[in-house]
C-alpha cells in the first residue's frame, strides 16, 4: 500500500509536473525546453503515479493509448518531413504567421509539429518502459515470496565459460 | 487524369471501406462505378487516336500507331531526379482496359462472394489500393515510378493473399508470395538503376528509343536482374510455385491479382522494355528456356489437382510460360500474339476463376473429386464454365483459339525460316496446348457435366463418402452473383467476331512492345495450313490425355515431393532459420558484460590507433582552461561517487551513488550553460534511480558466487578503455587543430534565428537543421519501445529460467551439449526447432 505522502504528493505534483511539460514544449523552440525534454518531463508525472498508485491502475487509465501515442508521433513526425516536400524537399521548415485577437503574434511552422511528434514519441517510450518494469518487479517480488530461486547454480557441465547466459539481476535489467 | 484516375480508385477503396459495404445492398454496384468510370474515360481518350492509327497503319506513315496518346508529368523528389512521369500508350491502354474492367467485374462480384462478412470494407480498400497500383504501374513512364507501384501490388498482393489471417495455409502463402516477390523486386530495382545509369535517362519512353543499349558491357547484368524481377513478379519457373499457394487469397483476389493482372506484371515490364533488350540472343535463349519450361511444368501439373483453384492456377502459370515464350521472338506476328494471349487469357481465365468461387459458396466444396452434376443445380455458371473452359482449350471459334493459332503460327513461320528456337517454342507450345485441353475438360466434365462423382481408383477420398450424384446445393448465387463471369465469357465469346474492331487496340499495343509500327493482323481462320492441322492433333491428344486423366494422375501424384517448389523453398527457410540460430549462437549467446566489452573494446581501438598517430602535447589543454574551483570539486564528487558505486554493497547505495555521478554531470552542464543538456540528464537521471530503485529493492538477492578474478579484470580494464575513449575524444574535439578546422556551430548559430524561427539553437538543430537525425531516434525510440513491450510482457520474463530449467531432466542428453543456449531457443518456438523436437 502506497504510503499517504505519496498519494498526497501525487494529487498535488502530477497536474503541476503535466503542465510543466507542456509549459517546455511550448516554449521550445526558443527557450529551453522542447520535445525531448517534455516528454521525460510527462513520463515523470507517470512515474510518480505508478508509484503512489500502482503500474495496474494507471496501466488501465493511460496503457491502452501507449503503443498508439508513438504510432501517431510518428506520423505527426512523417507529415512534417512531408509538408515540408511541398515547399521544396523534405524537412524543410514551413512556417506560418497568425495574428490573433486575444495571444498576439503567433508562428507556426512544421518543425513545431515535429517536436510535438518527438514528445508523444518520448513519453510513450518511457512510460511504456515504466509499466512494463513495474510489472516486472513485481513479478520479482512475486517470486521471492514464493522463494523459488530463480538463479542458476554455477553449472560445472558448461564447457564454455563464454556460452553461459547470466540469469538473476543481470538477465532481467 | 491518368494520375486522377489513380488517385479515383484509392480513394474509392477507402470510402467503400468507411461505407462498412457487408451492411449495404447497393454497395456492389457503387464499387463496380470507379473503375468502369475509368475504362470509359480510357476507351474515349484513346478512340479518335486509335482510330486515326488504324488508317494510318493502312497507309503508309503508321507514326501514331507507336505514339502517345497522353503523357502526365508531376514534380516529385527534383534532387534526386525523381518525377512521377505517365504515359498512355497502345501497350499501356490494352493492360488499363484490362485492370479497369476486369476489376469492374471483381469490384461488382466481391459484394456476393464476401456476403455476410464484415471484412469486406478492408478486402475492398485492399482490393482497390492494388488497382491503383497495378493502373501506376502499367502507366508509369519512369523506371522508378513504374518500381514504386510495382511494390505496391506486392505489398496489396500480400495483404489480399493473407486475407484470412487466421488460417495458416493463408499465412504461409502470402509469406511465400511476398518473399518471392519482393526479393524479385530488389533484383528489378538494381536493373532498373543500371539500367538507367547506363542509359542516361530513367525515362521509359526515352530509353526504349536508345540504340546499343544490348551493346553494353553491364547487358548481361541489367538483363539477369530485370529477368529476375519479371520472373518472380510472373511466376516463371522456378518461381512458380508461388502463385498455387497465392490461392488461399478470396476467389475475387484470384481472378484478379493471381490470373487477370498482377501476375502479367512481369509480361508488361518484359513487353515495355523489349524494343530495348530484346536485341540479344541472351534475351532470346533465357525467356525461351524459362518461358518453355513454365509453360510445361504448368500445364503438365494442373492437371494432377483436385482443387478447381489450383488447377486454374496451374494453367495461369502455363500461360504465363506461353506469354514469356513468345517475347522471346521478335517477329510482328509473335508480338500480336502476346497482346492477344494477354487479352483473351483475362477474358476466360478470369471468368473460371469467378466460376470455381461461386461453386465454392454455393456448395462450400472446390475438390473436384466431390463435385459433380452441377449443371442441373447451376445452369447458368455451368454455360458460362463451358464456354470459358472451351475458350481455355482453344476450341474454335471462340478467342482462345484465335490466341492460340497466333501463337502457334507465329513460332511456326520462325521455325520454317530454320530457327532452332522456332522448333523448340512451336513443339513446347502444341504439347501444352494438348494438356490445356485436357484439363479443360476435366474441369467441366468433373464439376459440372458427369452424371455422379466417382471415387477414382487408388486415390483415397479422404472422406471415404459415397459417390453421390449431384452435388448438394446449399445456398443458390443470387443472379447478380453471376453475373460478373457472365459479362466477361460474353465479352470473351463476341471478340473472335469483333477482331476488325478489336485491332485498333492490338496493333498499337503491340507496336509499342515492337517500338515500330504492325502491319500484321489477327485472323479468326486461317486457311488449312499445317498450324491447323497441328492445332487439332494436339486437340486430339488433349481428349485421348482426358479419357486415360487417372492415369496420368497415379503418374504424377507418385513423383517425389522433393521435386514441389514449397517443399524446396521451405528447406531453404528452414536452413536460413538455424543458421540465424547459429549466428545467435555466437554473436549472441554472451552474457551482457561480455557483449558490452566487445562494442567498448570495438570504439576504443580507434582512439588507441589516433592516439600513436598523434603527440599527446599537441592535445593536451593549456593553462588558461585548466579548471577552477568549482569544477574541481565537481570532478572530486564524481570521481568519489564513481567509486563507491563500485565497491558498495548493496544495490541500493551503489544506485544512489550512480545517481550522484549523474547528477555531477548534470552540474557541469549547468556551470558550462546548456540548460537544455542539463534539463534532459536531470529528468533521465531521476527516472533512472526511481526505476532502478524499484527493480532492485524488489528482485530477489543476489547469490551468485564472487566474480573470478579474469573476469574482473577484464571488466576493470574495459571500463578504463571505455574512460579513456571519452576523455580522449573530448580532447581531440577541443585541441587547436580541431579548432582550427571550420566548425558547423557558427553556421547554427547564426542561423537559428533567421532561418530556423527559434533562439533556441540546441532545439532548433533538433527540429529543423538536423531533422533527420532525430526522426532516426525516434524511430529508435519507437522500435525499442515495442521491443520493450514485447520483452518484458513476453510470458518468460514472468517465469525466470527457473521452471524451464526443472524441465532439464527429461532432455538431459540433448541439453547437455549447449545447455544455456538451447533452453534460452526452446522458448523462441522458431520453425526449425519445432520441426526438430
Amino acid at each position: 500500500m502506497p504510503e499517504l505522502y505519496l498519494r498526497l504528493l501525487n494529487r498535488i505534483l502530477t497536474p503541476v509536473l503535466l503542465l510543466l511539460a507542456l509549459f517546455l514544449l511550448i516554449r521550445g523552440h526558443n527557450l529551453p525546453g522542447g520535445g525531448f525534454i517534455a516528454g521525460l518531463m510527462a513520463a515523470s508525472a507517470f512515474q510518480l503515479q505508478i508509484l503512489s498508485r500502482g503500474h495496474v491502475i494507471v496501466r488501465r487509465t493511460i496503457g491502452p493509448y501507449l503503443n498508439s501515442s508513438i504510432g501517431l508521433g510518428l506520423a505527426l513526425a512523417v507529415l512534417a518531413g512531408i509538408t515540408g516536400l511541398l515547399d521544396g524537399s523534405f524537412f524543410q521548415g514551413v512556417w506560418f504567421s497568425l495574428s490573433l485577437p486575444l495571444l498576439g503574434y503567433l508562428k507556426l511552422g512544421t518543425p513545431i509539429i515535429f517536436d510535438l511528434g518527438v514528445f508523444l514519441v518520448v513519453v510513450s517510450f518511457a512510460t511504456s518502459y515504466l509499466l512494463g518494469l513495474s510489472r516486472v518487479s513485481a513479478t520479482g517480488e512475486r517470486l521471492r515470496d514464493d522463494s523459488a530461486s530463480p538463479v542458476l547454480s554455477d553449472d560445472s557441465s558448461l564447457d564454455s565459460p563464454d556460452l553461459r547466459v547470466e540469469t538473476g539481476r543481470g538477465a532481467n535489467s | 487524369m491518368l494520375a486522377a484516375s489513380v488517385i479515383l480508385i484509392f480513394i474509392s477503396g477507402v470510402i467503400l471501406f468507411w461505407l462498412r459495404p457487408h451492411e449495404r445492398s447497393w454497395a456492389g454496384w457503387l464499387s463496380a462505378l470507379p473503375p468502369l468510370a475509368v475504362t470509359f474515360w480510357q476507351v474515349t481518350a484513346s478512340l479518335p487516336l486509335l482510330a486515326g492509327s488504324d488508317a494510318a497503319a493502312h497507309g503508309d506513315s503508321g507514326l501514331l500507331q507507336n505514339g502517345t496518346i497522353i503523357a502526365e508529368q508531376y514534380r516529385w523528389i527534383e534532387t534526386l531526379g525523381l518525377e512521377l512521369s505517365f504515359r498512355l500508350d497502345g501497350l499501356s491502354l490494352l493492360f488499363g482496359l484490362v485492370i479497369s474492367g476486369i476489376g469492374a467485374a471483381v469490384a461488382l462480384y466481391t459484394h456476393y462472394y464476401l456476403e455476410n462478412d464484415d471484412r469486406q470494407g478492408y478486402f475492398y480498400l485492399t482490393l482497390f489500393s492494388f488497382m491503383a497500383s497495378m493502373l501506376g504501374l502499367v502507366w508509369a513512364d519512369n523506371l522508378l515510378t513504374l518500381f514504386v507501384f510495382w511494390e505496391g501490388t506486392s505489398v496489396t498482393s500480400y495483404l489480399l493473399i493473407g486475407y484470412s489471417h487466421q488460417s495458416a495455409v493463408a499465412r504461409g502463402g502470402a509469406r511465400n508470395a511476398f518473399i518471392v516477390t519482393a526479393g524479385g523486386g530488389l533484383a528489378l530495382i538494381a536493373g532498373m538503376i543500371l539500367l538507367g545509369q547506363q542509359s542516361g535517362t530513367y525515362t521509359i519512353s526515352e530509353i526504349v528509343t536508345r540504340p546499343g543499349l544490348t551493346e553494353l558491357d553491364l547487358y548481361p547484368a541489367i538483363l539477369v536482374l530485370i529477368l529476375v524481377g519479371a520472373f518472380t513478379k510472373s511466376a516463371q519457373f522456378p518461381f512458380h510455385w508461388w502463385l498455387p499457394g497465392a490461392m488461399a487469397a478470396p476467389t475475387p483476389a484470384s481472378a484478379y491479382l493471381h490470373s487477370a493482372t498482377m501476375v502479367k506484371a512481369g509480361i508488361y515490364l518484359l513487353a515495355r522494355l523489349h524494343p530495348a533488350l530484346s536485341g540479344h540472343s541472351m534475351w532470346m535463349w533465357a525467356l525461351l528456356s524459362f518461358g518453355g519450361i513454365t509453360m510445361l511444368v504448368g500445364a503438365v501439373t494442373a492437371v494432377r489437382h483436385w482443387d478447381m483453384k489450383a488447377l486454374l492456377a496451374y494453367a495461369t502459370v502455363s500461360q504465363l510460360g506461353v506469354l514469356t515464350t513468345l517475347l522471346a521472338f521478335r517477329s510482328e506476328a509473335a508480338l500480336l500474339a502476346v497482346v492477344v494471349g494477354i487479352l483473351s487469357h483475362a477474358l476466360y481465365k478470369g471468368p473460371l476463376f469467378l466460376v470455381a468461387g461461386i461453386v465454392d459458396h454455393a456448395t462450400g466444396v472446390r475438390d473436384l473429386r466431390k463435385l459433380a452434376g452441377l449443371r442441373r443445380s447451376l445452369p447458368v455458371t455451368t454455360w458460362v464454365a463451358i464456354l470459358a473452359a472451351l475458350s481455355m482449350a482453344g476450341i474454335p471459334p471462340l478467342f482462345g483459339f484465335v490466341s492460340k493459332e497466333a501463337l502457334l503460327e507465329s513460332f511456326f513461320t520462325s521455325a520454317e525460316h530454320g530457327a532452332l528456337a522456332g522448333w523448340i517454342a512451336f513443339g513446347a507450345a502444341a504439347v501444352a496446348g494438348a494438356f490445356f485441353v485436357t484439363y479443360s475438360l476435366t474441369l467441366i466434365w468433373e464439376a459440372f457435366l458427369r452424371p455422379s462423382s466417382t471415387i477414382e481408383a487408388g486415390t483415397p477420398l479422404e472422406e471415404g463418402g459415397v459417390p453421390v450424384e449431384e452435388t448438394h446445393v446449399h445456398h443458390a448465387p443470387p443472379p447478380l452473383f453471376v453475373a460478373a463471369p457472365l459479362l466477361l465469357v460474353a465479352c470473351g465469346t463476341v471478340a473472335p467476331l469483333a477482331l476488325a474492331y478489336l485491332d485498333a487496340l492490338f496493333a498499337p499495343a503491340a507496336a509499342s512492345i515492337a517500338g515500330a509500327p504492325v502491319h500484321k493482323h489477327v485472323a479468326l481462320w486461317h486457311g488449312f495450313s499445317p498450324v491447323f492441322l497441328i492445332s487439332l492433333l494436339a486437340i486430339a491428344a488433349g481428349v485421348w490425355l482426358f479419357l486415360k486423366r487417372s492415369l496420368l494422375r497415379r503418374t504424377l501424384a507418385a513423383l517425389p515431393d522433393g521435386l514441389r517448389g514449397v517443399v524446396v523453398f521451405q528447406n531453404i527457410l528452414d536452413g536460413v532459420y538455424a543458421m540465424g540460430q547459429i549466428t545467435a549462437r555466437f554473436s549472441q549467446g554472451y552474457t551482457l558484460a561480455t557483449q558490452a566489452a566487445i562494442v567498448f573494446l570495438a570504439a576504443f581501438v580507434p582512439v588507441a590507433f589516433a592516439l600513436r598517430q598523434i603527440e599527446l602535447a599537441d592535445i593536451l589543454p593549456w593553462n588558461d582552461v585548466m579548471p577552477g574551483a568549482p569544477e574541481t570539486i565537481l570532478i572530486l564528487m564524481l570521481v568519489v561517487s564513481a567509486y563507491v558505486t563500485v565497491r558498495i554493497r548493496t544495490s541500493l547505495g551503489a544506485i544512489v551513488s550512480l545517481g550522484v555521478v549523474g547528477v555531477s554531470v548534470t552540474l557541469f552542464y549547468v556551470f558550462f550553460s546548456a540548460p537544455d543538456l542539463a534539463l534532459t540528464q536531470l529528468l533521465i537521471e531521476v527516472l533512472t534511480v526511481v526505476l532502478l530503485v524499484i527493480v532492485f529493492t524488489k528482485l530477489p538477492p543476489d547469490i551468485r558466487p564472487p566474480m573470478r578474478k579474469l573476469k574482473q579484470t577484464r571488466n576493470v580494464l574495459v571500463a578504463l578503455a571505455a574512460g579513456a575513449f571519452g576523455f580522449f575524444l573530448v580532447l581531440f574535439n577541443t585541441s587547436e587543430a580541431m579548432q582550427a578546422a571550420q566548425s558547423i556551430s557558427g553556421f547554427f548559430l547564426s542561423n537559428a534565428v533567421p532561418r530556423g524561427h527559434g533562439s533556441n539553437v540546441v532545439n532548433v538543430i533538433l527540429v529543423d537543421f538536423r531533422a533527420f537525425d532525430t526522426m532516426g531516434e525516434i524511430t529508435v525510440l519507437a522500435l525499442a519501445a515495442l521491443g520493450g513491450y514485447a520483452l518484458l510482457h513476453a510470458p518468460r520474463v514472468n517465469l525466470p529460467s527457473s521452471l524451464s530449467r526443472r524441465r532439464e531432466p527429461e532432455h538431459a542428453e540433448r541439453q547437455s551439449v549447449h545447455p544455456p543456449v538451447e533452453s534460452e531457443l526452446a522458448s523462441t518456438e522458431s520453425p526449425a526447432k519445432a520441426s526438430e523436437t
